[in-house]
């Protein structure tokens, strides 16, 4: 019985090689098309996986910060802050540390002549106001609002509401784009797959009058389109990493402040192997889904 | 062995015929194939067969013959289920062929083998790859395959033609190796359309000779020719279809 299946396998492999040989260059417009779907497809689903990772980073940080008027001092400000129950701990950014700070990420170093360009320090001071609870956030942002001396109050939430809002528009548009890309790998592998089909007609018309199953005559055909899936997905799988770890190194020779964007985005490790999972399921759906199309028609006949 | 072919007649075999134990089997297991009146008509040209009706016992030698154009084909693609009547019946060893599709009818046809004029070789394998190729469709193991090939090809005289292509062997070497394709099988009944159609009369005679030699192994061979020498020669029953309807002839009537 086991050797039965051994020989079975042996034989759709070898049939399957054949198809493949006799497809030429027309493998390649298959694959080629079916690596560019799914590298567009691993950078939004990359893409999507970063960008939570960073509202995740930066979502674990429950603060409030407060932009004073000018020549508002925080240090005088900060026992009225303190006041408010909801709050945990205030610390204050006077503008000469955020300054310094600003110049340094920038990777700015001759920080006097940088401030003589400007005439005067262009920076307020700010205090960091730490919550107990993020449910909390929005209303007492609402109430240090009207606090006098605060020219601004911003909290994390808006800023991940605006990259909430930019990954949803992204991800949406990719979506179409994946579509239509989706349709395109399909019709190529259909049209790569029925070729070979017509040029081994002779022998398929063989087949079937020696009484070889449906199953035994198209299954070579299948497989040659899970196969073109599967090459796509290990090549686009490759450009991706290539992509992802070329981006990471620019990051790591920038300023301070990217290099915590470098930190957001990096991929966890079930990620990383659930990357290529996917790409190599997505990729023998679409090969498979293409290649049944192909031979469709002609069992039917 | 002419006993064995009946005409569709009052010799119908009644059950009381049977010897008691095989009254169990079906019948119409006794015969390989059985046409009951069976119409093809092909509506292009209003051409095919009407009203055809044939048994043939297992181990039954026939040939068909008629004009070009007469419905020997389509009574050949009626028994292997590459067409399907449009009224009566198919049976072949007691199944209805007609009805069959799709891995019944595969099963169906590894139990015949069918021989063309034109050979149907695939250009690009060699005569034992064109041969193995039938067991391997079928998902027989290698060794087993090898096993059969060698007297396969005895049979049919090509041991030394194993490793040619078809382009480099003689149309009757060719249509010798279609009928070791045909027989790798082991099948119990043998189609051959016009098999010595494109060859001369001495190949013809050795590709006689070939399937004489299987149906006295036990297998029912039907062919279908229009040689007149070839049916003198072969001393076996002939049917003759003509407008479309199948007649007897006896074997020394037809010269």
């Amino acid at each position: 019985m086991f050797k039965l299946w051994l020989t079975q396998l042996g034989y759709l492999g070898q049939e399957t090689l054949r198809g493949l040989r006799r497809g030429g260059w027309m493998n390649w417009a298959a694959i080629s098309t079916v690596t560019v779907l799914l590298f567009l497809f691993g950078i939004s689903l990359q893409t999507s996986w970063q960008v939570s990772g960073l509202l995740n980073q930066m979502g674990s940080r429950l603060e409030i910060s407060l932009y004073l008027e000018s020549g508002v001092s925080g240090q005088v400000l900060r026992p009225t802050i303190e006041e408010y129950p909801e709050v945990t701990t205030v610390q204050v950014v006077p503008k000469e540390q955020a300054w310094k700070e600003l110049l340094q990420d920038l990777g700015q170093t001759d920080i006097d002549g940088a401030t003589e360009d400007l005439g005067q320090n262009p920076l307020v001071d700010e205090l960091k106001v730490s919550v107990g609870s993020a449910a909390l956030v929005p209303s007492l942002a609402e109430k240090l609002a009207r606090v006098p001396g605060i020219e601004e109050v911003t909290y994390l939430d808006e800023a991940l509401r605006n990259l909430i809002q930019i990954n949803q528009g992204f991800s949406q548009l990719s979506i179409v784009v994946i579509g239509l890309l989706t349709l395109t790998a399909i019709a190529v592998i259909t049209t790569t797959i029925r070729l070979i089909v017509i040029s081994r007609q002779q022998e398929i018309e063989v087949m079937q009058l020696v009484g070889a199953t449906r199953l035994w005559i198209y299954m070579p055909f299948i497989l040659q389109g899970i196969t073109f899936g599967i090459v796509g997905a290990l090549v686009s799988w490759g450009f991706l990493s290539g992509t992802r770890r070329f981006i990471q190194h620019l990051l790591t020779e920038q300023p301070n402040f990217l290099q915590v964007v470098s930190d957001g985005i990096r991929l966890s490790t079930g990620q990383v192997i659930l990357l290529p999972l996917i790409l190599v399921g997505f990729g023998s759906l679409v090969g498979l889904v293409g290649s049944l199309f192909a031979v469709q028609r002609f069992a039917l006949k | 062995m002419t006993r064995a072919l009946l005409p569709e007649s009052d010799l119908f075999p009644k059950p009381l015929e049977q010897p008691l134990h095989h009254r169990s089997q079906a019948t119409p297991l006794d015969y390989t194939v059985h046409l009951k009146g069976v119409t093809k008509v092909y509506p292009q040209t209003k051409f095919g067969l009407v009203d055809v009706n044939l048994r043939l016992k297992q181990g039954s030698f026939l040939f068909v013959t008629g004009p070009s154009g007469a419905g020997k084909t389509t009574l050949m693609k009626l028994i292997y289920g590459a067409e399907r009547p449009d009224h009566g019946e198919v049976l072949v060893a007691g199944t209805n062929v007609g009805v069959l599709r799709g891995n019944r009818l595969s099963h169906l046809r590894r139990q015949l083998g069918v021989v063309f004029q034109d050979y149907k070789l695939i250009p690009r394998w060699t005569i034992t790859e064109n041969i193995a190729f039938v067991l391997k469709s079928q998902g027989i193991p290698r060794d087993e395959i090898e096993r059969r090939l060698r007297p396969t090809l005895k049979l049919v005289g090509l041991q030394k033609r194993a490793d040619c292509f078809p382009s480099q062997l003689s149309g009757g070497e060719q249509q010798r190796a279609s009928i070791a394709r045909a027989i790798v099988g082991s099948p119990k009944l043998l189609l051959a359309d016009e098999p010595t159609g494109n060859l001369d009369q001495e190949n013809a005679l050795q590709v006689l000779s070939i399937l004489k030699k299987l149906n006295n192994l036990g297998i029912t061979v039907v062919i279908t020719t229009h040689d007149m020498h070839l049916i003198q020669v072969a001393q076996a029953p002939v049917a003759r279809i003509y407008n479309g309807r199948l007649h007897m002839v006896n074997a020394d009537k037809t010269a």
